[in-house]
């Protein structure tokens, strides 16, 4: 009972959290003031080498309207668009920036002039990030949800306890009544008819005299046990929902869901191999050389990455000493299935999403699907083929076209529910 | 159909009634249910019943909590990802198996850095895509616990550094002395290696690079020097023989260069539409040999005699051309003499005439012979000649002369194991003890490393850079496929530090190539390109097949006259052969021992082979029982003297004995400690190279002069010959090369049923009367793919690499000796060996075995013998699917039988019910077991591990799955590249490595797929087809082209009968 609740309660809170994390990004949506627009522009343009009040790759931003030459926003748009033209024109504010950062180049920005303005509406006035105010919560959840869950346990161990001692004192009364009444020889009790009174003894009465609606009862109550018993052992083994804490909190949700990184950018094995492949410390390094700080963590968690590479980011240099990053597996598999991501995403153009849920929202990432065999052949039941357009399949794709007059070629009429395709 | 008799064993011809009853049985041992739940046996013991109860309540609740807990599994991704590298995906590269004694040129696979499976490369133009076992085995040593973790000094341990110094000094110390340097290592090829020499030898004046082979050949640049003024050994094409004689050279398994010509031979020996000749093939040898076993004319003779006979196909060939005769003395194989040679004469310059002896007066005349038949410029060349096999015996027997007068100050020996591999007479042993300064550059201890003062540990060839030269203009890469695991530094590095100079091999290796090979191409003008695309295709080939004949000019009247003075045998006369241990220098390696010989299938141990006719009369006991112990005896060849177990060799002529080398390892590994658990009379083979003779300046490997006596000791040898009989049923189909001419279905006719039908007696054929397909259910449609393996039995030499290659693809357990005694080996594919014999035998023999044996003495002297390779046959109508409770063993949809493990529950049903009994049941956990310390038992070997298949646990059968892996490997690389699959996309790990190509595999729904036209053949047959099981494997008849095969009996055989 109390696991069931739980789940129940569990789910409850799931939703109530998910619709204050609904609201708020709704309100991000609607209402884009020009200084949001240029947040998000800024990160996806500008945030590799730039920050606002520090030096990254190039100079802080912060204040750039009123250090550059006037009219200040015609200039920086010129610059923005091609740096190196002015460069070589001896503009003479150009050249001594390009000389104050190690001559490196800033390189053409596709950007409107409307989106540069953003940009500069934003660096000019930055807007209190909200995300911010919002991630307490929702990274609060899964703690949330814990005592949340705990404190349910207090409540029905309480109650357990509670009925555990009403029945033994209630023993102990008949018992020492019992006794008391063989020491001065009156007659034992029989038991009574209900006479308004709600006791033990009553209960006991009303069993013995119906005793078939107590066979009824038990029959129910065997029945629910029994599948909740059954639902229970099913379960054994399944691991949705398993959110492991990993050694680094590294949020997909700020990745994939905001910056809008495509998945395969680190899981780069994806459409190659039957692994999607964990990404390489040499990946991460790829921005993380350049961003430094995280927006909730600073630079505690980036900075695991830096010590597993042995770089050290100030001096920019690594030490060559080495030590892998050992992240806790999320989606296991038994060792006697054979799984392959490639079939699936590229062969099959099955979206990410379809097995692992909506891993931009996840900052921890948890486990989505069940990925137990009726899971998988549930799937592979109802799945069609996509065939068109894939010259493997032309000349099968005919014969089952014959052969199955125009109903769906799902996967497992193509023998996707013969053993040997996964297990060998 | 001919009602010749095939056998496996005596036992087998005989119907032994023992073997029979066992044979009844899948599983030969009765299983020993007591023993399994304790002592007093369930049937005496009385558990209560209330212990039981609480024990199974206990289990469930144990089991019930520990699988309710999450398990913990780390991803550990690299730090920084090796760019050519994608998890999951396998990287190939093509580098060179050569190692003194076997030469391949292969392609290694790798999974995330760690190589896990060897193929050969099909760009090389000498082993052309094939294997031998100990290639494929290769692999394994590389992941062997026993190797050197750091160099050594004396038995500890050392740095780099200090041993670097030490040697160093000393060895100036000794060249300033004026003290001889020696370099002994096994044929080396590599001209960078060579040359990395000569740079030693030029930092020390005095040093002195010799040649030593455990296995010589040097007999034949001998003759060749004295034949042509060469001293070389010639590239022979068997490809282009027509008729080929050979006098005791296994050419096919280990004589010169045996994948090379079993490619090669392969080659003459199919037929189709096109090619409707093949060639013919003389065996004049002593003990039956893998090459003796596919000869069309097999005579066994005595060594003695062979040389007799080799006298006598001079005279005959020298009368038809006109020279001058030698003196001669008959020998029981004249008849067959005078028929080869007349099948040589007619096909001069067609034909190819090869000696398997080391002796240079026998090679001259074999010279002599092969100049008269114009083979010289057609089907042997001398000037594109072969570069192994260099060592030099004469040079070494100087060497150990010097060593012994104190003269030699330094020896450094890479590859070589003297102490274990020389004759005793040389006294190796004794000559090192009067040396200095001796290091050893090799990567794991043997006999000799112990008596080093330093190791200079080294590595496998899979983490090493090198080339190789097989012939002049040829040239191979070598190059690392794994950082070295150890501490280890490869030979020419170290001799490079201690000459002084300071460039890596790796560098030294592509200037050599820079200078003295890409400068003979005109093709390519940029060094990097052609070198990387060197590297990629691992061979660079410059020469065609053309050949210009050369003069004979030696002695042949000298030449003559020595043979016939050493053509007198004792009462016993000895050879000593090579079978897949090869020289004993991969001794460590459980896959090579498992694996069974390719004629005896006896495993783990060496023996004596002898005449089962003389062993009878001796007193030996012939029986090949799993419980059976074999007579050992007390053998004295040149002073040393051998106990070993006698295992009786049909088609051996009486009088002679063999005994396989590279056994009898001491130091170097757990497998030679102990290997043998099965009672106190460990023998565990012996080491035959003490007592190897050292006349006429080379090693020879028989003995005329030898003593042998039986003695009391017995000793179990484990076999799998009289495993999985298939009970005298027709497996393999025969017939002759006229009669094929005449008929391409010679041979494969189908076994008929008499049914009775509407009151009479008619026909039938198993198809007719199946229960599975009828008009309204026409059984199952193969849309997709339709695999198929096809095996060419004329192909098929029997030399068992595939089994070896389907081991390392499948992650094949090795049981060891004990289990494969009790009939439990777990190979996935094994070769039948089938013994013919003239008799037909029908009836029971009642007066015990001589007077049995007396009745099959005529027929199982010099018996034909057959191979069939046997794996799951992927029944189409399997018997095994429809028994399984559980359903574990299902079909797919493109004619794969399936074995899902996780699905099996162990009732071994499915095993009862084939009828080709390929299924193989997992008695124990044979990984992390210490009874099972073979391969997966450490950490290190558990890295040849293929990732793609699952390694199965105990109680749970398996089998071949066709490679199942490959098939969805190249059908989704197919998809993704969204191309159709093309014949010859997918390959079984068994096709794959077939040096002679017998085995293909492929789609049969492909039209022109080389499957889909073999399975038209008219040859084609499938193993037991009365029993309609239609199998997705078949095979081709075998045709041989003499007169008597299969088809000599007219008589058809008698139909079963079915009554309907």
């Amino acid at each position: 009972m109390s696991m069931y609740c739980r789940s129940s309660w569990r789910r409850l809170n799931y939703v109530i959290c998910n619709l204050i994390l609904a609201l708020f990004i709704f309100g991000n949506v609607s209402a884009q003031t020009p200084e949001e627009k240029g947040e998000k522009l800024f990160k996806q343009n500008c945030s590799s080498c730039h920050a606002l009040n520090k030096k990254v790759v190039g100079p802080a931003l912060s204040g750039v309207l009123d250090r550059v030459p006037q009219p200040a926003e015609a200039w920086l748009i010129k610059w923005i668009k091609n740096s190196t033209s002015m460069i070589k024109g001896g503009d003479s504010y150009a050249v001594k920036i390009f000389n104050e950062n190690n001559k490196s180049v800033m390189p053409n920005q596709a950007v409107s002039d409307d989106e540069i303005k953003s940009i500069l509406a934003y660096i000019k006035n930055p807007p209190v990030d909200k995300t911010i105010q919002v991630d307490p919560k929702t990274s609060n959840q899964g703690a949330g949800e814990d005592a949340g869950a705990s404190s349910n346990y207090y409540m029905y161990i309480l109650a357990i306890l509670f009925v555990v001692l009403i029945v033994v004192f209630s023993g102990m009364r008949k018992n020492l009544e019992k006794i008391a009444r063989e020491k001065s020889g009156l007659p034992q009790l029989e038991p009574k008819p209900f006479a308004g009174e709600y006791s033990l003894a009553a209960l006991w009465y009303w069993m013995r005299t119906h005793k078939k609606w107590v066979a009824v009862i038990t029959l129910v109550l065997v029945g629910y046990f029994s599948q909740w018993a059954w639902y229970t052992m099913k379960d054994i083994g399944v691991y949705t929902n398993y959110k492991p804490e990993q050694p680094i909190a590294f949020s997909h949700k700020i990745h994939a869901g905001q910056n809008g990184i495509n998945c395969q950018y680190c899981h780069s094995g994806v459409e190659k191999s039957k692994v999607a492949n964990v990404p390489s410390a040499n990946v991460c390094m790829n921005c993380h050389k350049y961003i430094q700080e995280g927006a909730i963590t600073g630079k505690k968690e980036i900075a695991k990455i830096y010590a597993a590479l042995g770089y050290d980011p100030d001096k920019q240099t690594y030490s060559g000493v080495t030590s892998p990053i050992k992240w806790v597996r999320v989606h296991n598999l038994p060792d006697h299935v054979y799984f392959n991501h490639s079939q699936h995403v590229k062969v099959g153009k099955i979206e990410c999403t379809e097995c692992h849920g909506e891993i931009a929202k996840m900052d921890t990432v948890r486990q989505h699907s069940p990925l137990t065999m009726g899971w998988c052949i549930e799937c592979h039941r109802k799945t069609e083929v996509k065939m068109e357009g894939n010259a493997y399949y032309d000349e099968l794709h005919a014969k089952l076209k014959a052969k199955y007059k125009g109903e769906p070629i799902t996967v497992s009429k193509m023998g996707g529910l013969e053993c040997g395709k996964c297990h060998y | 159909m001919s009602n010749k008799k095939y056998w496996r064993s005596l036992e087998d011809l005989n119907d032994s009634p023992e073997l029979i009853k066992k044979a009844q049985n899948e599983f030969a041992e009765p299983i020993p249910m007591d023993e399994f739940l304790g002592s007093e046996g369930v049937s005496t013991n009385s558990t209560p019943r209330r212990d039981f109860l609480k024990f199974l309540g206990f289990s469930v609740t144990a089991a019930t909590l520990a699988a309710c807990e999450t398990p913990v599994r780390k991803v550990v991704p690299y730090v920084i990802k090796p760019e050519e590298i994608t998890v999951g995906v396998s990287n190939w590269y093509a580098t060179t198996f050569a190692n003194g004694h076997d030469y391949c040129e292969v392609l290694v696979k790798t999974r995330e850095g760690r190589p896990i499976k060897i193929e050969g490369n099909k760009f090389s133009k000498v082993t052309g895509g094939g294997t031998n076992a100990r290639a494929q085995a290769s692999v394994l040593s590389l992941y062997d616990e026993a190797r050197f973790k750091k160099p050594m000094k004396g038995n500890s341990e050392t740095s780099w550094n200090t041993l670097d110094k030490e040697v160093v000094s000393q060895l100036s110390q000794i060249a300033s002395a004026g003290g001889q340097v020696r370099i002994l290592t096994s044929t080396i090829t590599s001209p960078s290696t060579k040359q990395v020499i000569a740079e030693f030898i030029a930092k020390y004046p005095t040093a002195k690079h010799v040649t030593y082979d455990a296995i010589s050949f040097h007999g034949v640049r001998l003759a060749n020097l004295s034949s042509f003024g060469k001293a070389v050994i010639p590239t022979y094409h068997f490809e282009k023989s027509e008729v080929i004689v050979s006098f005791g050279a296994d050419f096919l398994n280990a004589w010169l260069s045996p994948i090379e010509y079993a490619k090669q031979y392969g080659s003459t020996r199919k037929l189709n539409e096109e090619k409707k000749s093949m060639s013919r093939h003389y065996q004049f040898e002593t003990l039956m040999s893998v090459t003796g076993a596919n000869a069309d004319y097999r005579v066994g003779l005595k060594p003695s005699q062979l040389n007799n006979a080799l006298v006598n196909l001079y005279n005959e060939i020298a009368k038809k051309s006109g020279a001058s005769v030698l003196t001669s003395k008959s020998s029981p194989a004249d008849k067959e003499i005078a028929k080869a040679a007349n099948d040589l004469w007619n096909a001069k310059g067609k034909s190819l005439v090869v000696s398997g002896s080391n002796d240079k007066d026998v090679q001259t005349i074999c010279n002599a012979i092969n100049a008269m038949l114009g083979s010289y410029g057609n089907t042997i060349d001398l000037e594109n000649h072969s570069n192994f096999h260099q060592g030099n015996d004469e040079e070494v027997a100087t060497l150990i002369q010097e060593m012994k007068e104190g003269k030699v100050g330094a020896l450094l020996m890479n590859n070589v194991n003297p102490i274990y591999s020389m004759p005793s007479a040389w006294g190796f042993e004794a000559a090192i003890s009067k040396v200095s300064l001796t290091v050893s550059f090799d990567d794991r201890p043997n006999e000799t490393t112990e008596k080093c003062k330093y190791v200079a540990t080294g590595t496998h060839f899979l983490e090493s850079w090198g080339d190789a030269s097989p012939k002049p203009a040829h040239f191979a890469l070598i190059q690392p496929t794994i950082y070295p695991i150890f501490d280890a530094r490869q030979m020419e590095q170290s001799l490079l530090v201690w000459a002084g100079s300071s460039i890596t091999y790796q560098d030294y290796v592509k200037t050599t190539w820079q200078k003295s090979i890409f400068t003979l191409q005109t093709d390519e003008n940029n060094f990097e390109t052609w070198w990387m695309t060197s590297l990629h295709d691992g061979v660079r080939v410059f020469w065609g097949s053309t050949a210009s004949s050369t003069a004979f000019v030696g002695d042949i009247a000298s030449a003559g006259s020595n043979v016939n003075k050493t053509a007198t045998g004792g009462e016993f006369e000895v050879t000593f052969y090579e079978n897949a241990i090869g020289d004993g220098s991969m001794s460590n390696n459980p896959w090579l021992h498992e694996l069974p010989d390719a004629i005896t299938k006896v495993v783990w141990d060496n023996y004596i082979t002898m005449s089962p006719n003389q062993m009878i009369a001796l007193g030996y006991s012939i029986e090949r029982e799993q419980e059976a112990k074999s007579d050992a005896a007390e053998i004295v060849v040149n002073g040393i003297t051998m106990q070993l177990p006698v295992y009786p060799q049909p088609g051996q002529p009486e009088g002679t004995i063999g005994i396989a080398m590279g056994y009898g390892r001491k130091v170097g590994g757990k497998l030679f400690v102990n290997k043998d658990v099965l009672d106190n009379n460990v023998l565990g083979g012996a080491n035959v190279f003490p007592a190897l003779s050292f006349t006429n300046g080379t090693v020879h490997y028989m003995n005329s002069n030898v003593t042998i006596k039986k003695t009391s000791e017995q000793y179990i040898l484990a076999s799998t010959q009289t495993h999985h009989t298939m009970m005298g049923r027709n497996m393999v189909k025969e017939t002759t090369l006229l009669a094929w001419q005449k008929d391409k279905a010679a041979g494969n006719e189908r076994e008929m049923f008499k049914v009775k039908e509407h009151g009479k007696h008619v026909e039938k054929s198993a198809e007719e009367l199946d229960l599975w397909a009828s008009e309204k259910n026409p059984g199952f449609d193969r849309p997709g793919h339709f695999w198929n393996l096809s095996i060419d039995l004329n192909s098929c030499i029997g030399c068992g690499n595939c089994i070896v290659s389907c081991q390392a693809e499948n992650n094949v357990s090795v049981v060891g000796k004990d289990e494969v005694r009790r009939t439990r080996e777990m190979h996935w594919l094994r070769i039948d060996r089938y013994y013919s014999s003239d008799r037909a035998h029908s009836k029971k023999p009642e007066d015990g075995k001589i007077q049995m044996y007396h009745e099959l003495e005529v027929p199982s002297e010099n018996p034909e013998v057959v191979f069939q390779p046997v794996m799951c046959q992927h029944c189409n109508h399997a018997p095994c699917e429809t028994v399984c409770p559980v359903i574990a063993t299902t079909h797919s949809s493109e004619g794969l039988n399936q074995m899902t493990y996780n699905r099996c529950v162990g009732t071994k049903y499915c095993a009862n019910n084939c009828p080709y009994k390929v299924r193989r049941f997992n008695w124990f956990n044979y990984h992390n077991n210490a009874q099972f310390d073979y391969v997966t038992n450490n950490e290190l070997s558990k890295l040849v591990l293929n990732p793609d298949v699952t390694v199965r646990s105990r109680g749970v059968m398996e089998k071949c799955s066709m490679c199942v892996q490959r098939i969805q490997e190249g059908k989704l690389s197919a998809k993704r590249d969204g191309r159709r699959l093309k014949d010859g996309d997918v390959e079984t790990a068994c096709a794959q490595s077939c040096p002679t190509n017998a085995i293909t595999f492929g789609d049969a729904n492909l039209k022109d797929s080389m499957v889909s036209v073999a399975k038209k053949d008219e040859r084609m047959y499938t193993m037991l087809d009365e029993l309609d099981t239609q199998p997705s494997v078949f095979y081709l008849t075998k045709v041989r082209n003499n007169e008597t095969s299969g088809a000599h009996h007219e008589e058809k055989s008698k139909p079963a009968h079915l009554e309907a």
